[in-house]
Parts: structure tokens; sequence; C-alpha cells
């Protein structure tokens, strides 16, 4: 305590920092909807840019991680939104609905990736698949300058998101503008090439010194005893295909679809708008009902299912087929019972039937969409573990199987291919990151204010057209400011202005504390709404 | 003179030495703050004047002078006098403690509001004597724990009630009185700007609390101060030739509890079949009812509780809030 002053001055000669047992620190934490983003966007930091207008720069934070905005922003089961902290003060924040905005927005006034790099690296890609995954990863290593060629065995790019869902959930052109934006950085793309076909695996591994292989989980699963050589029997994905190839489709009266998952779902809704009748047959439970155990829970996301019962389409749930009935060739219809377990001991899908529950389901048509596998044909030597330069991702790689689960394994995998190509490890700098929960946050500064969803359109069953609506600029605008920007400092000024001892100095970016002067009172760290200011112990 | 910060002049700077966590600290600083460097300042005896001017250094980076505790309204009165004689125009602000306001100072306020003196008036209510060890004054709220009003066997902490100050200021019939506390700053800082803009006698009591004198923790400051106003006990007003022009308007009441059990200078309150303190606790209930009541906190709809808070929040991205991004929805 030296620098007690007897001369006449300012007290500023004085540091009562001297006195401070704990100090303020300022630290960004990882908000939970980033943590649980499947293709790990920075969410927070894309809802500030778009809560201050910045809508290239929000457009450009998400793309980072993700070149397929407009298309996640329709079909991601955002669990983003489930996690979201503010679920806890009212409800959570539209995030999809601003995602799509922006992807909307990129498309309609033209906005183009940029490279990270303008050399050209001199090892070579293949990308096999040009499904989110294949694209994901091909748009990453394309921004760092390797030379990536994609290769696809149907006729137009984009896997699963073309063949398996509906217009009415994403059109074609939104998929088809992201496409092209993701292929301008100079992506070669060779369709109609089928590895093992067209073109041979040990080609493959001569030309390229990596692979990523994003083949899809595309083979129907089947059940075997059921007899399924007829024409009025089919696999939802074999429908789906057909109808976003365009084909006009004449159906029975009755429509039976098999299953319970996304496929099931979509195939029903598909059926319906072509106007069938259709009854879904579901072995599990309806979502939600079963807490803590969600196998036993139809697999299907609760929004999707919602709309289709919405839309007039019968799910039976906990029910399960016996036996398809036929009247000479003719398909009369299923005999359906009530499921009793619907896993075994060992855990796998194997549902047991009560007996004596037997009813009839007339149906002209059934449809199986009971899950599907990865074809691994014609790439047998490349799938062996431990072959070197090859990743696989995507659906081929496991479950679970969602758009953004691939795209996010497809920025994984580009980030692997650099680390193989280079030989230096990735650096993942989000994951160093404490979290920042509900309780960390100051809740007060918070107004209420309920979410926003968008509106769907009155006629959905007359054709393929999308029934959900996008958000307008100013719904964009309202939404991403609900977001509580968790463990990220917004610039609030309340450490600023509560400061009793102004060792709060505030800098054209962001804060700066003087612990010449903090007394440590903690009142900073309480009153900072987002969780963004730690008290830490001073040693000593 | 520190010139650290490019937003703010810091009027009362750092290095004073006010305990961690001090709300008269605070609030001096966001109220010289606001009205700026070219003011002269008169600070009654009290803490602010203790903790800012220690061993010959100030922390005041504006004219500041020290009067007794009883004549701060006086000198000030005098200031304003000799300036107006030499035709400046500077403003005159006096800065003192709820002692120096609620019980020694109080005549001589109210001769400067009398005679009319162009003169700011602001009194940090801390609610007891704390620079002399934390004895009651006339502001300390009824069953308060202080030095002089022990609770025991046979007291429950401060007798008597709380003495309602602005509304003697306000029967004056003066041009503006208004209350505030430092959890609300977009609300002090309009009343500070407003005040500034009038001509005459002006007066704000700004609720400042004490975590020694409260006995709470120097973190909770701002948290406190803003359950004074939720629970009613302390409304946030404002008063004109002695009318009630504006309050801050609740959402919602807090239950007082929430408030009390933070302190503990309301720590004997609290207890099993501690039956008097349990009275007392109704007591200061009915007294934040009465308040709500008579001020009519909960008469009409607010946006939300803390809606002010909301432009806090907001505040750092050029004044940008909520309510700002409604407006453009709807046009």
């Amino acid at each position: 305590m030296s620098n007690l002053s007897i001369e006449p001055g300012s007290t500023t000669a004085y540091h009562t920092g001297e006195w401070r047992q704990q100090r303020p620190v300022y630290r960004d934490k990882w908000p939970p909807c980033g943590q649980s983003c499947p293709a790990s966007e920075d969410i927070q930091a894309y809802l500030a840019l778009a809560s201050n207008k910045e809508w290239e720069a929000a457009w450009r934070k998400i793309t980072e991680r993700n070149p397929l905005p407009g298309v996640t922003g329709r079909v991601c089961h955002h669990p983003c939104e489930t996690s979201c902290n503010r679920t806890q003060l009212d409800t959570s924040i539209n995030i999809h609905g601003v995602e799509r905005f922006l992807g909307d927005l990129a498309h309609e006034k033209g906005w183009r990736h940029e490279r990270f790099t303008e050399v050209s690296q001199p090892q070579k890609v293949a990308v096999v698949g040009a499904g989110p995954a294949g694209l994901s990863c091909a748009f990453q290593l394309a921004r760092r300058g390797y030379p990536v060629t994609i290769f696809d065995a149907m006729s137009a790019p984009g896997g699963t998101l073309r063949s398996a869902i509906p217009d009415y959930r994403l059109p074609k052109s939104v998929l088809s503008g992201e496409i092209d934006a993701i292929l301008a950085l100079g992506i070669e793309l060779r369709l109609d090439t089928r590895i093992g076909q067209e073109l041979s695996e040990q080609s493959l591994q001569d030309d390229f010194d990596a692979v990523f292989l994003a083949i899809g989980a595309l083979k129907p699963r089947s059940f075997s005893s059921i007899d399924k050589s007829d024409h009025s029997v089919m696999s939802g994905t074999d429908f789906l295909q057909k109808i976003n190839r365009g084909k006009s489709l004449s159906l029975p009266k009755q429509v039976a679809v098999i299953g319970g998952g996304n496929t099931a779902i979509d195939v029903a809704r598909c059926a319906r708008r072509l106007g069938a009748q259709v009854t879904v047959v579901c072995s599990q439970d309806r979502p939600g009902s079963h807490h803590g155990h969600a196998d036993a829970q139809m697999p299907a996301l609760p929004q999707e299912a919602m709309h289709a019962e919405a839309e007039g389409v019968r799910i039976l749930f906990r029910t399960g087929v016996r036996r398809l009935v036929r009247n000479g060739q003719h398909l009369s219809g299923v005999e359906i019972s009530r499921v009793d377990q619907v896993h075994d001991r060992q855990g796998r899908f194997n549902p047991v039937l009560f007996e004596g529950t037997e009813t009839f389901l007339s149906a002209g048509l059934v449809i199986f969409a009971i899950g599907q596998e990865v074809n691994k044909s014609g790439l047998e030597n490349l799938m062996k573990d431990g072959e070197l330069g090859v990743i696989i991702g995507g659906d081929a790689a496991g479950k679970p199987r969602f758009a953004a689960t691939a795209i996010g394994s497809g920025y994984q995998s580009a980030m692997s291919i650099i680390a193989y190509l280079t030989g230096i490890p990735p650096v993942y700098e989000n994951h160093q990151k404490t979290d920042v929960t509900y309780k960390d946050l100051h809740t007060q500064y918070y107004p209420l204010l309920p979410r926003q969803d968008e509106l769907m359109t009155e006629d959905r069953l007359s054709d393929f057209t999308e029934i959900v609506k996008g958000f307008s600029q100013g719904e964009t605008l309202c939404e991403a400011s609900r977001c509580l920007s968790c463990g990220v400092c917004f610039d609030c000024d309340n450490c600023w202005h509560f400061c009793p001892d102004a060792a709060v100095i505030k800098k054209p970016n962001g804060y700066e504390i003087d612990y010449n002067y903090c007394k440590g009172c903690g009142i900073c760290a309480l009153e900072c709404p987002s969780g963004h200011i730690d008290m830490q112990r001073e040693v000593g | 003179m520190d010139t650290r910060d490019q937003f703010r002049t810091n009027v009362l700077t750092s290095g004073h030495r006010a305990c961690a966590g001090c709300g008269e600290a605070m609030a001096a600083r966001m109220v010289t703050d606001l009205i700026g460097p070219d003011a002269i300042y008169i600070n009654a005896t009290g803490c602010l004047q203790v903790f800012t001017t220690h061993n010959q250094q100030s922390a005041w980076q504006a004219p500041w002078m020290h009067s007794v505790f009883a004549n701060s309204a006086a000198v000030a009165s005098g200031v304003e006098a000799a300036l107006r004689a030499r035709g400046r125009s500077t403003p005159v602000v006096v800065q003192a403690g709820d002692g120096g306001t609620f019980d020694i100072g109080l005549q001589c306020l109210s001769g400067m509001i009398e005679r009319g003196h162009d003169v700011l008036f602001v009194c940090y209510d801390n609610e007891a004597y704390m620079n002399t060890g934390v004895q009651r004054s006339s502001s300390t709220p009824h069953a308060v724990r202080t030095t002089t009003s022990p609770p025991g066997r046979l007291s429950e902490g401060k007798h008597h009630l709380k003495k309602d100050v602005i509304s003697i200021i306000a029967a004056h019939h003066m041009p503006y009185a208004a209350t505030a506390t430092v959890a609300y700053f977009p609300d002090l800082k309009a009343k500070v700007e407003k005040a500034m803009s009038l001509k005459g006698p002006r007066f704000l009591q700004v609720l400042s609390p004490c975590p020694l004198g409260w006995d709470h923790d120097a973190a909770l400051t701002v948290q406190i101060s803003r359950l004074a106003v939720e629970t009613g006990l302390f409304p946030l007003i404002e008063m004109e030739y002695g009318d009630v022009t504006g309050v801050m308007r609740l959402a919602r009441q807090r239950p007082i509890e929430d408030y009390l059990h933070l302190q503990g200078r309301f720590k004997h309150l609290f207890g099993h079949q501690n039956d008097n303190g349990n009275v007392e606790i109704r007591h200061l209930q009915a007294l934040a009812d009465a308040r709500i009541q008579r001020y009519g906190l909960l008469d009409a709809e607010t946006e939300w509780t803390t809606a002010s808070a909301a432009q806090t929040e907001r505040h750092g991205r050029g004044g940008y809030s909520i309510s700002a991004v409604k407006q453009e929805v709807s046009s």
C-alpha cells in the first residue's frame, strides 16, 4: 500500500485493484444451438449478424459450414431449436426460418461463394456421391484450393435431397440453385457414372490422391417373409424417386404405407396428394408418448407426422403387418395386428405381434418404407477397413441419417482429407469453449416475445407446390433479434454502465477491464445478460 | 486527467475508496457522467465526499466543492446566485446522502427550493448514515437493523417509517422532482436529462444500495435495487409542481420476501417461530402494496416489467431496441 499519496492529485494514483479477491474475465462460450447442430453452424453468430441486417455476412457465416442453407432451412430436423436456451424463457428461436430466408436471399441476390485461396493444390480428390455429404465435402475442399471431381450414378446432382424429398417440402429450384453455387467454385461433376460399372475402383484410386465415399443408404430393406413379387407392392424409395422424376403415377383408391420413419411419412403425404386414401402402419407409439424410450416411438419427426395427419393421412400406431392378402393375383389388402414389443432382447428391431388382434386393412397398393441399407456393390475394395486415403461419410457412415448430419460429416471428412494430404491435424476451436446453460443468463434483461412460425398455404392437397411459406425480412429480423446471444457479448454496455469503479473501459470493439482499479465486486458478471463474464479467484 | 475511456468522461474516476459494489459510487458515476464535467458540483458531507477525496487525492474530474452536512443547498444557492450575477449559466448540482437531505440538510434544501434557485439537488439514498457506521436516518425503512436500531427482545429493528421526502419536496410546488435507481439506467438517464433541460430547483432521489450497511453480497447491488422497484417498495415516479406526472409501471409485483431475504439488515425478521418478524414482513408487504395502489403501478398494461432494461440490453447497438424492430415489422 505504498502508493497512499500525500501529494495533491487524482485518486487514479491509488490502485484499488489491490483489494481484489476475484477478477471478472470476458470469455466467449459455446451456445447450445451451435453445439447441437450436426453441421456445426455458428448459429448465434449468424443470428447476431441477421439482427443487425447484415444479410450477406450472415449468409457467409452459415456457409462456412453449410453450403445448403436454403435446403436445411426447409428439411432439417433442427435440434438447435430443441436445445435453444430461450425455450425455458418463452419459446425457442425459429432458427430454420432465418436460415431459409438467408438461403433464399442469397439465391435471389446471386451471392457467390468465395475461395479462401487462389492457389491450386497439387493433390486431387474424388468425391463419390453428389448428395449433401459429398457436396459439403467438395465445397470445403474446393474453397481451400483442392481440385475436386464428384461422381454420381444419377443423372442430376443432389442425392437423396433430390430423389427422396418431395417438392412440397423442398422445391427442386432451391436445391438446384444452391448446388449450382457450389459447383461454381470450379468443381467437376460427372453424372451417370457408377463406380464399378462406368468407372473402376482401381482407376479412381490411381487418378486421385484421396477418395470420399458418400454413397448414401439407398438399398431398401425388406421383410424376407413377405412375397413382394407383384406390381401392387413397391418400396418407398422407388415410389419417391418416381415422383421426384416427375412421373405421373395413378394410384388405387386405398394405399397402405408400412413403416414409421420420415420416408414413410413422405410417401404417405405424396400418395395423399395423388388422391389416395392413405393409412400408415407403424410399429411404434406416437412421438412424445414414451419419455426416455426414443426407440419405442415413431422415428419420423413429430412435426412431419402432425402435418401428415392434418392432411388426412391415417396413422395406425403400435400396429404391424402379418401378411399381404391376395385375391388370386390381385392384392386386396394387408392383415395387421397389434404390436407387443418393438425390439427384442438384443435391442434389434423385431416387433412381436399379439395373437387374436388381426384385422384386415383394405389396400390396392402397399408401399414398404422400413429403412434403407448401404449398397456396397462395386465398392467392396474401397470400403475395406484401413484403406488409406479413403473416407466414408454421410448416410453410408451410419445413423442418424439427416441432411444436416450428412453436411456436417462432409465438413469433417474434408478436414480429415486435408489432414491426410498435408499431415497437419485439424483444429476445432469451438470444442475448447465452455457450455452456457439457462441459469448462466440474466434473463430479466430479455423482454418476452413469442416465437413466430411460418405460414402454411391454404390448399395443400391439390398439387406438390411448397406448403410452408418463407419469412419476410421483417419477420426474420424480429426472430433473429430474439436470440439471447448465450455466452457471447452483444455490446449491451451493462458492465460499462454498472461498474462503480469506472474500471470497465469501452473500446470501439468491445470492452476491457482495467485491473488496476477493479475491486472484484462481481456486478458486471451478475448483470451480464448473456453470461459472457466469468469471475475467477485471484491466486495468491 | 483520466482519458482512458473515449466514450465517457468519467467525472467520478477510478481509484476512489468506496467499498466493492458500492451503489452510491455507481449512481454518482452515472449521474455526473450524464451531466458532464461542465458543471459545479457541491457535495455535502457523507460517504461520497469521504471516499472520493482521500489524502488530498480527488476522484472528481470536474469543479467540485465540499460543504458541511447541513448547508450544501445553501452553498449551492450562493454559487448559483454568484454565477447569475456574473451572467454565467454553468449548471450547479448538489450531491448529498440521505442524512444530508432527509435530516440535517432539509431546512437549507427547503429554503433553496422556496427561493427558486436554479440548482439540481441529487440525493443518493442509501437509507442510513453509512460513513459514520450505519446509524439510522429518517430515510431508513421500517424494521431495518442499524447500529442505533438493533433488533432484540423488545425490538424488530427501526420502529418508525421511512420519511416520504419526495412528497415533501414536491409540496414546494417546484418544477421537477423524481425518484430513480441504479438498476434502470435508461430511466435514470431520461430523468437526469429532463432535469437538466428545466430551469429552477429540481430534485432527484436515487436509491443506492449499500453492500456494507444493507449487509448484502457486493455483486447484488443492481439486483437489489431492481427488486426494490419490482416489489413496489420504491416506486419510480416523476412529480411536477406537486402532481405525479409519470410512473414506471410494473408488469407484476414480486413478493417482498424476494427483496428482504437477500439483505442482512432484514435477517432478524426470518426464522422459525419468529412471530414478531412475520408481522413486520407483512407490515412491509402492506407498505409496498399501499405504494403500488397510491401510484397505480399495476393499473395499466406494460410491455414488460423491465421494458426500460430491454433498452439497456440493446443500447450498445446504437440505441437499437426490440420496439424499433416491431415498428419496422409493422411498417
